[in-house]
């Protein structure tokens, strides 16, 4: 790889500025963490009381927020809820997003299919509820699946604006070549198209875990009665209206910080790497 | 390559499949025992009831008992209701939903309860008359109620011999000794809409009739004559609060409260477990907010905290009575009682928690008043139009805008008592 | 050949189409439906026809809701574009331990509305008055959030900081699209920084920044977490956003009916103004 000399000047200032930005993260969650370990009876209102590392570094307060939230069950409901939705996400979202982008400048009818799947982005949610609730209560989808159904839904207008956005710079001369090789279009998707996309599916894959993995209002109303929690439905315990325990409450979100954490991780891997794929074609 | 086409087209259609086959997971096993479904909206309460949901099914062979405490409960419940997805009992406040329940006629009539007979009459009238329109039925059985006025800090009280105010004029010469001592008297948390309603309802319940929303329904009265004099006398508290009250929120005033950073603070009893656990240590009591210069006028400002609905798809009542009976026996009343801070509503000997003292003889004479807000319908919002009155000062305009609002968002109520008053 | 691709793209938009029908279209139908009643959100109702709509427009409440939206969302959209823009930029520039960064960066949108509400309100409500008794400024010695002419700019503040991650990862993507040599071609003309940036990367990742303007006007339009976790509307109804009026008092008080109108509005609003981006920006790009 050759490094250009500009970019190798620019390095020190962006450093400097990058380190500078951090410092608006930092603070945040040092706060979170140091009330995570905090008893009740450390919490004042002085900001050296608030700033001031916990009398003692117990883990007492992760125990006791993974037994409030029954941890590993509501962790297993928001997993399972968050991969199938996001697997799903990446294989429709893209297909559509293809179909319409390689149509949509040329087609009235996909055209339109287009605006009124993006124009769906923008329903508040509120009206949908009540409607939401009693439709799938009669198909029988008052449950984890009619939540899933309902999010491949709801980002399906983001996710295809995504991907037929990124089409854009594919060029279709490399579908055409392989169309003379005697390939179908639905073959040539899965071979040619799917992969060079891999990092708008690692883009779409991660805004799609994080509007899903801190949702509560979807499941609250599509669950609601059928005993099952996700993550952030089991996190309602820690505060009500007349009370709320902040200690127990960080800790049980710094626990659930790690799982997505991990995964954008992963994807930012993935789009680094479809970059270098890229490069080497 | 037709397979691989047909997968295309099925692949969207999958998800949708898979979904109606696993739909129909989660239905619980029918074993021949009568099912009760309990809904109740405390989130607090929570273990409270998982001990009596075990203790009843472990004493009961022929019903099962299944209590659940959710977050956000009335959002749950309503959408419930709209999947016609009854519980058979609920346990809600004595607030304006239960008087739109009553009004969109969700629950049953339980008037041939034997248990209503040992409920304290002033709770059963006070339910009676959140009803819009009076109806002939009796539709909850009011199970624990609270108490709203100031809460002070009585080690602090006694160091300096500061005596408990009965009157308004009392209340102020407090504030200003206190105020002499170096310490700020009252905590507000107005950041928190509506932390501004417990000064006012506490204060409402002495200078405003009872029924003051009811009598502007009827067209009787307005907001403007009967609120004026309780709008100028909160306004008189805000200097003895913190600088800036709306910069902080209830919990800011929990804690301030419990580091000894005023000394006292008018809220509820419900905010006692929040201000403990900061300090598990100080010594609170609770005094009947004074409005007025008539000591004998003084009542308690107490309303149903909890309630029982059996709603109307309840297939068997008398399972259901059965629950309540388990509800309401003594021991199981008087142990929500301790663990909540709570006030009962049932006749009786129960122990009540020592932040209570001060407001012990009111509730023993059963000289009690519901809170004005009970009647308020929530998108009025009345709370923040009490902030924005708090932050501009201004009470003709508070006034002004109360009474048109509440038009406006009461017309339908108001048509509708009309058309009753009327017919009878 | 030419039928295949036709009938395969038929083939996979009519069944996704209809998926998003059955669980999109159809239930705004029926909540439009509602929007002429005065439905409660439970029990029974009456038809009022056009009441609701004639409310919206004499409604105060609704009229400063609105004001305080738009307001908030320009300022923050343009807020957040600049800063993540500059921000992709430099986590795609050659950097050490960008790995770290980028997760860093990532953070603020991953932590839970209860966690970010606390540790705002505290840093507005405490940290910030301190700094300003320290500092001499008197304007800030009160906090902003209590003062309802300044609240506003508290919500954008957190509002940003929050969304700045997302905008910034649609940035980082984008800007991978762009190809190494088309540098390489730059450096060689002699473009560099600003000019670079002005005449080669902006260029390319247009579609990119037309997305994420129509993104974050629509999330910031309808802003809600961040009003809950913050000031829940106050003070003195300055920061009620129309998602959180229509939630309030639509799901949680009695006004159903009444909101569904309301929302109905507001989703022709959005529709009219994103569209008309679009437009505008996909003209831009071909102008390009």
């Amino acid at each position: 790889m050759k490094h250009t000399s500009t970019i190798g000047k620019s390095n020190k200032t962006v450093m400097i500025l990058l380190i500078l930005g951090l410092s608006t993260i930092i603070f945040p969650l040092y706060m979170t963490i140091v009330i995570a370990f905090k008893q009740p009876s450390e919490m004042t209102n002085s900001i050296s009381g608030i700033l001031s590392l916990p009398k003692t570094w117990s883990l007492d307060n992760f125990r006791e927020a993974m037994r409030v939230t029954d941890f590993w069950r509501s962790l297993g409901n928001s997993l399972l809820i968050s991969v199938t939705t996001i697997v799903l996400s990446v294989a429709i979202h893209s297909l559509m997003g293809y179909a319409l982008g390689r149509n949509k400048a040329k087609s009235k009818f996909y055209s339109f299919v287009y605006l009124f799947i993006v124009s769906g982005m923008f329903v508040p949610f509120a009206i949908l509820m009540m409607p939401l609730a009693k439709q799938t209560a009669e198909l029988h989808l008052a449950n984890w699946a009619g939540v899933i159904i309902l999010y491949v839904v709801f980002y399906m207008p983001m996710n295809v604006m995504l991907y037929s956005g990124y089409l854009v710079n594919i060029p279709i001369a490399l579908e055409e070549a392989a169309r003379v090789d005697g390939a179908s279009t639905w073959r040539t998707y899965w071979s040619i198209i799917f992969p060079i996309m891999g990092p708008m599916h690692a883009t779409v894959a991660v805004i799609t875990a994080l509007a899903v993995w801190n949702d509560v209002m979807t499941p609250l109303i599509i669950m609601a009665g059928s005993g099952q929690n996700t993550l952030p439905l089991a996190q309602l315990n820690f505060q009500s209206q007349f009370g709320t325990n902040y200690n127990l409450a960080f800790a049980s979100y710094l626990l659930s910080l790690i799982p997505i954490l991990i995964f954008y991780l992963i994807c930012q891997k993935q789009i680094l790497n479809g970059v270098t794929n890229g490069a080497v074609k | 390559m037709k397979g691989k086409k047909a997968k295309c087209a099925g692949l969207a259609l999958c998800c949708t499949a898979a979904a109606f086959s696993l739909a129909g997971c989660g239905s619980n096993a029918d074993d021949g025992k009568i099912q009760i479904e309990i809904v109740q909206y405390k989130p607090e309460a929570a273990n409270y009831f998982e001990t009596v949901e075990e203790a009843f099914n472990a004493t009961h062979d022929n019903i099962h008992l299944t209590i659940s405490s959710p977050n956000d409960a009335m959002t749950i419940l309503k959408t419930r209701f709209i999947r016609e997805d009854y519980p058979d009992i609920i346990g809600i406040g004595g607030d304006i939903n239960y008087s739109y329940f009553v009004d969109a006629e969700i629950l049953t009539d339980i008037s041939d309860y034997e248990g209503l007979k040992n409920i304290n009459s002033g709770y059963l009238d006070i339910a009676e008359s959140l009803e819009l329109v009076p109806t002939d039925g009796t539709y909850i059985v009011p199970y624990v109620a609270n108490a709203a006025g100031v809460l002070y800090n009585r080690d602090m009280f006694a160091e300096h011999n500061w005596e408990i105010p009965e009157t308004w004029d009392e209340m102020l010469q407090l504030c200003e000794a206190i105020k002499a001592e170096g310490i700020l008297p009252f905590y507000f948390g107005f950041k928190d809409t509506w932390t501004c309603l417990a000064p006012w309802n506490a204060m409402a319940v002495e200078l405003a009739p009872a029924d003051t929303a009811k009598q502007v329904n009827r067209g009787e009265t307005t907001f403007t004559d009967q609120y004026r004099e309780l709008a100028e006398k909160y306004m008189q508290l805000l200097p003895y609060g913190p600088d800036d009250p709306f910069a902080y929120g209830y919990n800011d005033a929990c804690t301030a409260f419990a580091r000894g950073e005023s000394a006292m603070y008018p809220i509820g009893s419900y905010a006692t477990p929040q201000i403990l656990s900061v300090n598990p240590d100080l010594n609170i009591d609770s005094f009947v907010m004074p409005a007025s210069n008539v000591k004998e006028d003084r009542t308690l400002n107490s309303g149903i905290d909890l309630g029982f609905c059996i709603m109307d798809g309840c297939e068997n009542k008398e399972a259901a009575y059965e629950v309540l009976d388990f509800l309401l026996a003594d021991e199981n009343l008087q142990k929500y009682i301790d663990d909540q801070n709570a006030v009962p509503c049932k006749n009786g000997e129960f122990k009540l928690a020592s932040m209570l003292d001060g407001m012990l003889s009111f509730i023993e004479e059963g000289n009690m008043t519901d809170y004005q807000d009970h009647y308020y319908p929530s998108e009025m919002s009345v709370d923040a139009l009490l902030q924005t009155f708090l932050i501009e000062k201004d009470v003709d305009n508070f006034l002004e805008i109360f009474d048109t609002n509440w038009q406006r968002y009461n017309r339908d109520i108001i048509r509708m008592v009309q058309d009753y008053e009327q017919s009878h | 050949m030419k039928n295949d691709r036709k009938r395969t793209f038929l083939l996979i938009t009519i069944p996704i189409l209809a998926l998003f029908v059955c669980f999109n279209t159809i239930p705004l139908i029926r909540g439009v439906v509602y929007s002429f009643t005065n439905f409660r959100g439970f029990g029974k109702y009456d038809w009022v026809g056009f009441r609701n709509y004639m409310d919206l427009f004499t409604d105060a409440r609704v009229g400063k809701s609105y004001w305080f939206t738009i307001k908030l969302a320009v300022v923050t959209t343009i807020v957040v574009n600049v800063l993540s823009l500059i921000l992709a930029l430099g986590l795609n520039s050659k950097i050490r331990a960008k790995g770290f960064f980028r997760g860093a960066y990532f953070l603020p949108n991953i932590l839970g509305s209860l966690v970010v509400g606390y540790i705002f309100n505290y840093f507005f409500t405490y940290i910030i008055p301190a700094l300003a008794d320290m500092t001499g400024i008197k304007s800030l010695s009160t906090s902003i959030l209590s003062s309802p002419s300044k609240a506003w700019i508290g919500v954008m503040i957190v509002c940003a900081w929050q969304a700045i991650a997302m905008n910034t990862i649609i940035y980082i993507s984008g800007l991978q699209t762009v190809p190494e040599d088309v540098y390489e071609a730059g450096g060689l003309d002699g473009a560099t920084g600003w000019k670079q940036f002005k005449h080669l990367t902006f260029p390319l990742i247009i579609p990119f920044f037309s997305i994420n303007m129509v993104l974050s006007v629509k999330n910031f339009l309808m802003v809600f977490d961040q009003i809950v976790a913050l000031t829940k509307g106050g003070p003195s109804q300055s920061t009620e956003s129309i998602s959180y009026l229509i939630y309030n008092n639509g799901v949680s008080g009695g006004q159903f009916g009444f909101q569904s109108a309301n929302a109905v509005v507001f989703f022709i609003v959005i529709v009219i103004i994103s569209v008309a981006q679009m437009k505008f920006s996909s003209s831009k790009e071909e102008q390009l």
